[in-house]
């Protein structure tokens, strides 16, 4: 019969009278103890030889308690510099007596303590003396200490034992020992000859090519063990949350936007009927750059965005009561939201005059200056998403928007009725927290007014929307601190283990 | 958003609904748009809702809209105004930059404790939002058997004096104060008038009231502490001033419909503005005020059933306005138009399209059924947002952290740090050619990240003061983050990179740059480079590297990215200088180019 090597080795190392044990057969194999173990059992389960487990306490000395046999238990070293300095016939000041004893930082505690608990003599108003009659040859820790060194069977007092574990001069520990014994199988195998099937621990292109794969016993692997880690690259969280919510609306029939971070306060702000004086114009919630204004906006579209605001649009619009100047709408600041590029699209400068119906989208970085906290950052992606369209209703707003927000496992939303200067009727959305169930705003909504509309030359309805990117990635990745993820404060580690999210 | 404070025992008396609760007050409240938000020390409801309807900022405007709510008042409400006692007179040295004022008597007032705290909470709440702070107007109410008119001339009217005063003329004791002081002394030593101060700063003549006793208000500033009113003033001089009329007026018009919710009588003031008065008001050189006129808007049938999405029958739609507190009437054409009457404390209905949101509101926009619109449209992803999306699977392929870092940054971070100087690359350096005029890629003219940079005007924190020139330093700086995470750490980014450019309309340019980092015990050039030509190879791409000098790196290990016969990025070993700044105890080795290059 062929046996794998090692399984053969350990055969022959056993004998049918006398239990071998492992670390026996290890040393006369010249095989690691792990590896005779599992030879044996395979050898078991073949029947041809029988394991016996037995269960046994081991001691072993610690570094401290090999220090202690070498140099003597400090107790027994402070009797001994007493008895130098005769303190069995008057006491000596402590002091003396432990620099005699060459005591030193936590050993002049331990032989302190010991000292007066073994009898060997006793403390008083910092004066030691030793008990003439006290024999520390016969303390039975020190000759078990000994004993241990000297590789004996601690056959002992398990009082003294307890004693030397809880000082931490020995270690005591359960042990398996294994030994092995041949079956009759066994014996009749060996008796009929068997021979070694070569193991390898690699298959090479030697092995594959010569075909001597064929003849080979591969070496088994623990496959139950870790292997090293692996980091591998990966797309970073937010952009993959950006990813899924781009597929869902390209899914719904948009179209993605792009244009400059850096814009004009006109496509900005003024294309949106916000009033120059509106607060979130001031110079505390956006960021205005030093470069010189913006050129390139149309005469036209500019006259017609100033009329709006002054004035108001159409035969019963009324203007705002606000100043407004061409100077400020062509300062250049960092948007503050994306609709800006809603806004070029609509007009037709980002590329072809649009006819209904269309849809837009963009998942785009927006600028707020506002405090940096978990929750907020002044850098953040914003998706932005309109519908146009022939007479759209409030009604398709709504189906819209629960459509959209369905793919993301939330439903209920609620529709709360709500004011921006760019939209009318408008609309923040509620939804429920897929997990916590709690109600959380997910975006706010409506149908561009005509103000905003009319002088892009639209002349049909427009409704959008618009919501926090990080806002849903939190609630996928379930990250609470959103400078986790983003910017350079991320940490490396996080963004290597947050769950893959699809 | 705004915030208006309740006393739902106030509440209930204004609504004479005694015995509705608090939280049945609150269900009725976020209906109408108003978020409980908390309460204050004094027990009283906090309310938040979106600045719209300002009208709602005191406990009487709620109150009016809860009654509407209710059903228990329809249709447009205006006070009766008694003829008009007193003028304003505008002197000609008001100051051109607080042109307007505006005013009204208000009669039999009672005011208790609650009544008076809730005029000035209307008052502040004013200020905070139509006046801008006080800039755009601000209100001043004066207890009237304080204030002496002298009729200018024999047998006219008693009046008071809007005109401007030299910063240091004229005295008075403002509120909270005990002296006289000039208007100057005020903004320098009164808490008040230091908080107001730089509304005024740098006009000539201050804009102040003015009776036959002399100066009492310091408009926008602070009220004279003789015009006081108290719980036992029972008649009311109310004066706003501002840089706008129909925003004072209207101002003017929220205050009065609260005070004579209250049960006061409102009388009208005549407003006359001297011939050599800057700026005689749209409205005309004499008013009467307050004005009370109903404004009229035409809205279609038509409209509001498409905009809404229901059929309505006509009388349900007059009834929905009516419930808003609005009149409508229609003409029995063909096409149904509504004549809206819309009163004069709304400050928010600038188009027809708002009375529509305005009957969705009170039809309930909780009714409307949602569905899906019958559209068809093609989507799909924009170009560049592709192509960045496919470089960055080929870097995560290779073994990259795709990483998001920060467009702002500081001039510190992306050019000292890394050893750079300013200017020194890109749209700065980049010399156009002189027969076609065509400029090379910035990204790779002189020295990649030396742009000069466009700067935040007003940063507030000195970390963000800039847009990024390129993208390397951020990946430099999360490595200085992680050096405490496990090694190789090798990290990538295609993002977004700016730098001033005046031939670009914004004069910003804007491009997408492709930044990779290898930091590892083993990082070299070579290391670089292989996944740099990697990302090539998988666009098509044809690499060159000729050797050029980077302060970044390390000369003789430093390279310059060319892809298809362009200069477009850098690539190197980062110099040690640069990495001992930035705490890196291993190596690291780097590239960055234009994303445009890979098209």
């Amino acid at each position: 019969m062929r046996l794998p090597e090692r399984q053969l080795a350990v055969l022959e190392a056993a004998s049918a009278t006398d239990g071998r044990t492992i670390d026996e057969i290890a040393t006369e194999t010249g095989l690691k103890p792990e590896t005779v173990v599992g030879a044996a059992f395979d050898l078991r389960d073949e029947g041809l030889c029988s394991v016996a487990e037995r269960t046994a306490e081991t001691v072993d000395l610690t570094d401290e308690g090999r220090r202690y046999v070498a140099d003597g238990l400090p107790e027994t070293r402070l009797y001994r510099a007493g008895l130098a300095l005769d303190a069995d016939e008057a006491p000596v000041s402590m002091g003396r007596v432990i620099g005699e004893a060459a005591l030193d930082g936590p050993e002049v505690d331990i032989a302190l303590s010991n000292f007066a608990r073994k009898g060997f003599g006793s403390i008083d108003s910092g004066e030691l003396r030793v008990a003439p009659d006290a024999d520390p040859d016969a303390d039975p820790e020190a000759s078990v200490l000994a004993a241990l060194a000297d590789g004996d069977d601690p056959a002992v007092d398990e009082a003294v034992l307890d004693r030397l574990d809880s000082r931490g001069l020995v270690d005591r520990a359960e042990s398996v020992t294994r030994s092995v014994t041949l079956t009759d199988d066994g014996v009749d195998a060996l008796m009929g000859g068997v021979a070694a099937t070569e193991t390898v621990s690699e298959l090479t292109p030697e092995l594959l090519a010569t075909g001597e794969w064929r003849d080979v016993e591969f070496a088994e692997y623990n496959v139950e063990a870790d292997a090293p880690g692996v980091s591998g690259g990966r797309k970073h969280v937010l952009r993959r949350t950006a990813d899924r919510v781009k597929d869902v609306l390209v899914g719904m029939g948009f179209q993605e936007m792009e244009g400059p971070h850096a814009d004009s306060d006109f496509w900005i702000n003024d294309c949106l009927f916000m009033p120059q004086d509106h607060p979130a114009r001031t110079h505390w919630d956006r960021f205005a750059l030093d470069v010189e204004p913006m050129e390139g906006i149309p005469d036209e579209l500019m006259a017609r965005v100033e009329a709006a605001h002054r004035d108001g649009w159409g035969l019963d619009g009324d203007g705002y009561h606000s100043p407004w100047s061409e100077e400020f709408a062509r300062e250049v600041a960092l948007r503050g939201h994306t609709t800006s590029l809603s806004m070029r699209y609509l007009s037709g400068i980002a590329g072809a005059e649009l006819d209904p119906p269309q849809r837009y989208f963009s998942v785009e970085k927006v600028y707020r200056n506002d405090t940096l906290d978990p929750t907020h950052l002044l850098e953040f992606f914003q998706i932005e998403g309109w519908v146009m369209a022939e007479d759209l209703s409030v009604r398709d707003l709504m189906g819209t928007f629960e459509e959209f927000y369905r793919q993301f496992g939330i439903t209920d939303i609620r529709f709360k009725p709500h004011y921006n200067p760019y939209t009318e009727p408008s609309f923040e959305l509620f939804g429920e927290h897929p997990e916590t169930g709690e109600e959380i705003e997910i975006g706010n909504s409506g149908v561009f007014r005509e103000e905003v509309t009319g002088p892009l030359g639209v002349d049909c309805d427009v409704m959008a929307w618009g919501l926090a990117l990080e806002r849903l990635a939190m609630l996928t990745t379930g990250a609470e601190d959103i400078r986790d993820l983003h910017g350079t404060l991320a940490d490396i580690d996080f963004l290597r283990n947050a769950e893959v999210s699809y | 958003m705004p915030v208006v404070d309740l006393d739902t025992d106030e509440l209930r008396g204004l609504t004479g609904r005694t015995d509705t609760s608090d939280e049945e007050f609150k269900q009725d409240l976020f209906g109408l748009g108003l978020e409980f938000e908390g309460e204050t020390d004094d027990g009283l409801l906090q309310f938040e809702f979106a600045p719209d309807r300002l009208d709602r900022l005191s406990v009487e405007g709620v109150a009016r809209s809860l009654r509407y709510h209710y059903g228990d008042d329809r249709g447009v409400y205006v006070p009766e105004t008694n003829d008009s006692e007193w003028t304003i007179e505008v002197d000609e040295s008001v100051p051109d930059e607080r042109p307007y004022v505006t005013g009204a008597v208000i009669r039999g007032v009672d005011l208790d404790e609650g009544a008076l705290e809730s005029l000035i909470q209307l008052q502040e709440k004013l200020h905070a939002t139509m006046g801008r702070g006080r800039a755009k107007g601000a209100i001043g109410i004066h207890d009237l058997a304080m204030v002496k008119g002298a009729p200018l001339q024999e047998g006219s009217e008693p009046s008071i004096t809007y005109r401007g005063v030299e910063p240091d003329g004229d005295t008075f004791v403002p509120l909270d104060a005990n002296n006289e002081l000039t208007p100057d002394a005020v903004l320098a030593e009164h808490d008040t008038g230091r908080t107001y101060a730089d509304l005024v700063e740098g006009l000539d003549r201050y804009p102040a009231i003015y009776d036959e006793l002399g100066l009492f208000s310091f408009p926008p500033v602070i009220n004279g502490k003789r015009t006081e009113v108290t719980t036992g003033s029972r008649e009311l001089f109310v004066e706003l001033t501002g840089t706008d009329q129909w925003t004072i007026d209207r101002m003017c018009n929220i205050i009065c419909y609260a005070l004579s919710a209250r049960g006061a009588t409102i009388e009208a003031v005549e407003v006359s503005y001297a011939d050599g008065a800057t700026a005689p008001s749209e409205y005309g050189a004499e008013l009467v005020r307050p004005n009370f006129d109903v404004d009229e808007k035409a809205v279609s049938h038509d409209r509001i059933e498409t905009l809404l999405g229901v059929d309505f029958e006509r009388e349900e739609v007059v009834d929905c306005f009516e419930r808003a507190g609005l009149d409508a009437s229609y003409t029995l054409d063909e096409d149904v138009t509504y004549e809206v009457a819309i009163p004069p404390y709304r400050v928010d209905v600038l188009h027809p399209l708002d009375l529509v949101d305005d009957v969705g509101r009170a039809y309930g926009f909780d009714e409307l059924e949602p569905r899906y619109p019958d559209v068809g449209t093609v989507g799909g992803r924009h170009e560049r947002s592709r192509l960045e999306d496919a470089v960055r699977t080929s870097l995560v392929g290779l073994g990259f952290e795709d990483l998001l870092n920060f467009h702002m940054t500081s001039g510190p971070e992306n050019y000292d740090r890394m050893n750079v100087e300013p200017g020194t690359g890109g749209a700065a350096v980049a010399e156009a050619d002189a027969d076609s005029g065509a400029r090379p890629a910035l990204a790779g003219a002189g020295i990649v990240g030396g742009g000069a940079p466009v700067e935040i005007t007003e940063p507030y924190s000195e970390e963000y003061t800039q847009l990024r020139t390129w993208a390397l330093p951020s990946l430099v700086m999360l490595l200085e983050r992680n050096t405490h995470n496990a090694y190789p750490q090798d990290v990538a980014e295609v993002g977004f990179v700016a730098e001033r450019d005046d031939a670009e309309s914004t004069n910003v340019a804007e491009r997408r740059h492709v930044a990779g980092a290898v930091a590892r015990r083993d990082a070299s050039y070579e290391a670089a480079k292989g996944r740099l030509q990697a990302v090539c190879d998988d666009f098509g791409a044809e690499l060159a590297t000729p050797r050029i000098e980077h302060p970044t790196f390390i000369d003789g290990r430093t390279a310059a990215v060319e892809i298809d016969g362009e200069r477009v990025g850098v690539i190197g070993e980062l110099h040690p200088a640069v990495l001992v700044e930035h705490d890196l105890e291993v190596p690291v080795a780097a590239f960055e180019f234009d994303l445009d290059a890979l098209r």
